[in-house]
């Protein structure tokens, strides 16, 4: 019996080991920056040496120094909240409980301002609304006005373009809620004899406040942590939000370290908060519509109203995703882009340029490579935090989670800077080049990955693993031959989910980047400030040509696989 | 030692999180043996189980496999599910829908680094055994649930392991594929000669199929035994009344009128009732037990002197084969289950009877 309890100890610990060492991989790729953004902020010290010499909370009081950075980043976020929420709770109410005509075609539209991104959004609508050469504002001079109709270079032009791109969040969010309520409630209170309204206003909106009040919180913690939009929109106007602002102090000569440091760290603090009270409020309601249980919800007859819907939802993916497009199509097949078309206008001298531009064609590369080599390693290490997390059972697992999780409530662009502090004094000479973007973003994207594969590892019945290892397959086996084959739908949609990310990467490689390892999002920033609207137009449409492909991929894929469900 | 268990537990306590679901649990399965765990749902029949397979890992107490020490908490001894030579069948089937019938057969045997030639030979033969063979080539999606459930048991079974352990494999099926199973189960496991423990809910089940019995309730055995001792001589309440519906009678001991090999009760309603102890202590508060099935209801007064009463009928609930009669005996509301007759009236007189060695007296 002994010799029984020896060779037990062999595949136990390397079960064991293998979960312990990627545990330790995880804890380092995120505690590490953390660690140094910390000894920044608190560094009092001569800026110029390094390990500080002095800690206190002055970078902390001199936060005060700058209020209106603070009054900024409250009006912007608070304004586009409060239009994302709108746009999401009307399309939510529309898709998910009305006639409205196309319901099917809307829901499925609806995710697609979230792959084209703030900061597409940002430039088109610079293109269409600026008020000198905007498009928009083009037209309403020609048709005999003066002036400007439009001003998108203002905080409320910035909240504007966050909230259309958040709106699909929003909307997600709360159609999630909407669709998890047990129709059978509204039901009871018809059969009691309440009338509609009284139903809507005492049954269905008491129930679905819950689910807002947490898309709220959460819309919320994104807009204070969103980047490109303030920073295309709202620099050349020197206009700072917080993330903007910590950009800009590392950015200067004299870079003002510190300050920004304790910037990012309080913006950490206050969106870790939020999305705190979030999980506290969608994990620990009492409510039972937040059953996580889908029904089919009743889809009232709106009669005449239904096109007025019909016409929002039109709207709505008009403002946020035909138009921008469009805009850049026609801006990228421009000389000057201007509103009106003209023959002597057009070139396609831009698309030449984008692929002969050695700068744009390198950080193309290099964000394919990026993306391929961060997917691949990525599904690889998320699988098995996953696999870790939900399903071995090892101790630990839950602080495992906090650390894999915590990414998601800091800002990329904060949680960059904590990198690129650490990574500088780092023995190995990694900064500046591609391994170090690549580290950033297995880090920053590790909430992404888990949550995708863990959402099909979880629906996996946990008895295929044991009865795996009941005939006697160890655990690489089984992991092997069980596992993985049934994990495939997940890590397919995990591997394109992150390539799609990080092609699309902005606010980390913008302070990771260097000269030999530039990248494509942070370069179309660099074209829109540096060279012609049109060339930065012909970029931002490779690159979504890019990102669409992948999407379109991922949407097959998944389509084909839910085709011939696993069980 | 050919009587020496197969599989032996010893003082087995398990966790779930902080609660204790299985507290301090012991029971012997002998070779060739069928053993069954039957309890309500959280009884922890499913948790020592899976204590036993290695899948859950328990806090304390000893398991041996074939004279094996495989857990113990005292001597650190955990050997890993995967090398305790076990096997089982999973209440959701667990075919894996990646492969065919005859891949998820073949997979034990794979394990085993076993030659294609025996591979296709014994999966055949398993296939065979439970009439899959013709499946070989179908992915887990075209079967229906019998056919799951036939071919987890192959699979289960190919590569010749000791021990079959049983997670409620028949709860999914409908209930008269459920009893046709029931029946090609036991024939199978006779065939096999395989030392089987099973776990269910279902009192049917564990009564057609068992060799012996183990009742769990909420983590402690409550009693071990044949199907016909569980059934004829229930040891406490709780068992008594999950084995079949039965009647409970409390009241305290007349020793004046025991004699004959019968002890007698005398209710709060100073009614005499005739019963058996069977060899258990006699205390001076009893408690008898009656199966519905066994009290007789007549019109006329039946011969014989002793357990026999005048009843008052309180309804009659028609069920099918047999009819059950409520009855008001003073205080006490009893059930009787008879064979399909005509309704009687509520509110009219019966004679009751029953014969004083079906009425047991409880250990408690």
């Amino acid at each position: 019996m002994t010799a029984a309890a020896a060779s037990s100890a062999g595949p136990v610990s390397a079960q064991k080991i293998a979960g312990y060492g990627i545990a330790a991989i995880a804890a380092v790729l995120v505690l590490y920056p953390v660690f140094y953004l910390f000894q920044a902020a608190f560094d009092t010290g001569d800026p110029q040496t390094r390990p500080p010499t002095a800690y206190g909370f002055d970078n902390f009081s001199n936060l005060f120094q700058y209020p209106q950075i603070l009054l900024n980043t409250l009006t912007v976020s608070f304004a586009a909240t409060a239009m994302a929420l709108v746009i999401g709770f009307v399309m939510a109410w529309t898709l998910a409980r009305t006639n409205v005509p196309g319901r099917r075609i809307f829901e499925q539209m609806m995710t697609v301002p979230y792959y084209l991104t703030p900061l597409l959004g940002a430039l088109a609508w610079s293109m269409l609304g600026s008020p000198e050469s905007g498009f928009i504002n083009q037209v309403w001079r020609a048709l005999g006005a003066s002036g400007h109709i439009i001003d998108i270079n203002t905080p409320y032009g910035i909240a504007w373009v966050m909230a259309l791109f958040e709106g699909s969040v929003a909307f997600v969010m709360i159609a999630a809620v909407m669709k998890s309520m047990d129709p059978s409630l509204e039901e009871a209170s018809q059969i009691m004899g309440a009338s509609r309204l009284r139903t809507m206003l005492r049954i269905t909106l008491p129930l679905v406040i819950p689910g807002v009040l947490g898309a709220a919180i959460f819309v919320f913690a994104e807009m204070l942590g969103s980047f490109a939009v303030a920073l295309v929109l709202g620099t050349p106007n020197r206009y700072y939000v917080i993330t903007t602002a910590i950009y800009q102090l590392i950015q200067q000569y004299p870079p003002r370290i510190q300050v920004s440091a304790a910037m990012g760290v309080s913006l950490f603090a206050v969106m870790f908060v939020m999305l705190f009270i979030y999980r506290r409020i969608v994990t620990g309601g009492s409510y039972a519509t937040i059953t996580g249980k889908a029904f089919r919800p009743r889809v009232a007859d709106v009669k005449a109203l239904r096109w007025v819907l019909f016409g929002i939802c039109v709207l709505y993916l008009l403002v946020a995703v035909l138009l921008p497009v469009l805009t850049l199509m026609f801006a990228s097949v421009q000389k000057i882009a201007v509103a009106f078309p003209a023959v002597d206008n057009f070139t396609l001298s831009n698309f030449r340029a984008a692929m002969s531009m050695n700068a744009a064609r390198s950080a193309l590369g290099n964000s394919l490579i990026l993306g391929f080599a961060t997917a691949t390693i990525g599904i690889v290490l998320m699988g098995m935090l996953a696999w870790l997390i939900y399903r071995s059972r090892l101790p630990g697992a839950g602080w495992i989670e906090y650390i894999v999780m915590f990414p998601q409530a800091v800002p990329r662009l904060v949680f960059a800077f904590g990198m690129m502090w650490a990574w500088l004094v780092f023995p190995i000479p990694i900064y500046g080049t591609l391994w170090l973007l690549l580290i950033a973003y297995l880090t920053v994207f590790l909430p992404l990955g888990v949550r995708t594969i863990a959402g099909v590892m979880l629906q996996i019945d946990k008895s295929l693993e044991e009865c795996a290892q009941m005939c006697g397959a160890s655990w690489i086996f089984r992991t092997r031959t069980i596992t993985v084959p049934l994990l495939m739908p997940g890590l397919i949609a995990a591997w394109l989910l992150l390539f799609i990310a990080s092609v699309r990467e902005l606010g980390a490689s913008i302070l990771l980047m260097g000269p030999h390892s530039k990248v494509i999002t942070p370069s179309i920033v660099e074209s829109w400030f540096g060279t012609a609207s049109e060339l930065t137009a012909t970029l931002a449409l490779i690159q979504t040509l890019v990102v669409a492909a992948a999407v379109i991929v991922m949407v097959l894929v998944t389509r084909r696989l839910a085709a011939e469900p696993l069980n | 030692m050919p009587n020496q268990p197969h599989i032996e537990v010893e003082n087995l306590e398990v966790f779930y999180g902080t609660v204790m679901a299985v507290r301090g649990v012991s029971f012997n399965v002998l070779p060739g043996e069928q053993l069954t765990l039957l309890g309500p749902s959280g009884c922890g029949k499913t948790t020592t189980l899976r204590a036993v397979a290695g899948l859950e890992q328990p806090a304390a107490g000893e398991i041996r496999i074939g004279g094996q020490l495989v857990f113990s908490s005292a001597r650190n001894v955990n050997v890993p599910a995967e090398k305790r030579g076990l096997s089982m069948v999973f209440q959701s089937y667990a075919i894996w829908p990646h492969m065919t019938v005859f891949e998820n057969v073949a997979y034990g045997l794979r394990v085993r680094r076993a030659s294609a030639s025996e591979i296709a030979e014994k999966v055949h033969r398993a296939l065979d055994m439970v009439q899959m063979r013709d499946f070989a080539d179908r992915r887990a999606s075209q079967l229906s649930g019998g056919q799951q459930q036939r071919v987890a048991l192959a699979r289960a079974f190919v590569f010749q392991p000791s021990v079959l352990l049983f997670d409620e494999p028949l709860s999914n099926l409908d209930a008269k594929l459920r009893a046709d199973m029931r029946i090609e189960l036991r024939e199978l496991q006779h065939r096999l000669g395989i030392t089987s423990l099973y776990v269910t809910h279902d009192l049917e089940e564990a009564l057609a199929m068992s060799d012996r019995i183990v009742v769990m309730r909420d983590g402690l055995v409550e009693q071990t035994g044949t199907p016909d001792e569980i059934y004829s001589l229930p040891r406490s309440a709780f068992v008594a009344d999950f084995i079949g519906s039965a009647n409970l009678i409390r009241g305290r001991a007349r020793p004046d009128l025991a004699g004959g090999g019968l002890i007698a009760l005398e209710t709060a309603d100073k009614q005499v009732i005739y019963g058996t102890a069977y060899g258990r202590p006699v205390g001076a508060e009893l408690t008898f037990s009656v199966r519905t099935v066994h009290l007789q209801i007549s019109l006329q007064r039946p011969a014989g002197e002793k357990n026999v009463w005048r009843m008052r009928v309180e309804k009659t609930v028609f069920q099918g084969d047999f009819s059950q009669v409520h009855l008001a005996w003073g205080n006490q509301r009893l059930v009787a289950r008879c064979a399909a007759m005509e309704p009687i009236a509520p509110g009219r007189e019966v004679f009751m009877t029953v014969e004083p060695q079906k009425v047991v007296l409880l250990g408690e």
